[in-house]
């Protein structure tokens, strides 16, 4: 008797599930992204070639743009609330740290606004934020 | 004739598609770092002893104009002087002298030559006399 023999199938990986494991990864990381959301304010940056990495564990951000206006983390405040902002943030966690965002055309007397609140506070650092000069 | 049936799992379409989502967030999320200087604040009304030398004031006007000792130089003059000064000195002092009325980018043209050329002692405040 003649016996058959099987067909071996070339082994199949299924890919099918693919895409649903690629969606799901897109939906986790478009809420990380929801929850690291930054409001911007519309400054021009000031230039420099050499710069380097500012970010800290905790960021506050301090925008200042042209006209001097005050924004804090992006919403619009008085130079005296921020000064309530920043001590209260001082208190619950000193090693925060502060960066100026600072339209390159605002006069500097601005910018010294917040310096010497922060100087008032006795916070030992101050990040200046730029941007990469034109090559 | 029978007709083939399309699926479109088995496509790859819809799985590269979601991949290049991924890799645009993934993108987006690195700008949110902010790049800079981090700059040392001192204490308000502080003193701190330091040798005459060793210290180099510059001052800038509101025009952007810069004056070392009451003479007017160009930001690449300053550049070669600092290094020159930091030759003989390396503990060097930085005192800069800010117009209120000077664009920010000016300030930051000058903490970058500081940076730059690592001086430790660099010190920044606003000429009150002029406000």
């Amino acid at each position: 008797m003649k016996i058959k023999r099987r067909k071996r199938r070339a082994p199949i990986v299924p890919i099918n599930s693919m895409s649903d494991i690629a969606f799901l990864l897109l939906i986790f990381i478009m809420l990380i992204s929801l929850i690291n959301y930054r409001k911007e304010v519309k400054i021009e940056y000031p230039e420099s070639d050499f710069q380097e990495i500012t970010q800290g564990d905790k960021n506050i951000e301090i925008w200042i743009d042209i006209e001097g206006n005050y924004y804090y983390n992006g919403d619009l405040n008085s130079i005296n609330n921020i000064e309530g902002l920043v001590a209260q943030e001082i208190a619950e966690n000193p090693s925060v740290r502060i960066h100026i965002l600072a339209d390159k055309n605002t006069p500097y007397k601005n910018v010294n606004s917040i310096v010497e609140i922060l100087k008032l506070l006795q916070h030992r650092a101050v990040s200046l934020v730029v941007k990469g000069g034109k090559e | 004739m029978k007709k083939r049936r399309i699926d479109i799992a088995d496509s790859g379409a819809l799985s590269d598609l979601a991949f290049l989502l991924i890799i645009f967030f993934i993108v987006i999320a690195v700008f949110n770092i902010n790049k800079g200087f981090i700059l040392g604040i001192p204490k308000k009304e502080s003193t701190k002893v330091v040798n005459t030398k060793d210290i180099i004031k510059v001052k800038i006007d509101a025009d952007g104009t810069l004056n070392l000792d009451n003479e007017i130089i160009t930001l690449s003059d300053l550049e070669t002087k600092v290094s020159s000064l930091l030759s003989v000195s390396p503990n060097l002092t930085f005192l800069l002298k800010i117009d209120p009325e000077v664009p920010f980018q000016e300030v930051v043209h000058i903490i970058e030559i500081a940076r730059e050329m690592s001086i430790d002692n660099f010190s920044f405040s606003m000429d009150e006399n002029l406000q």
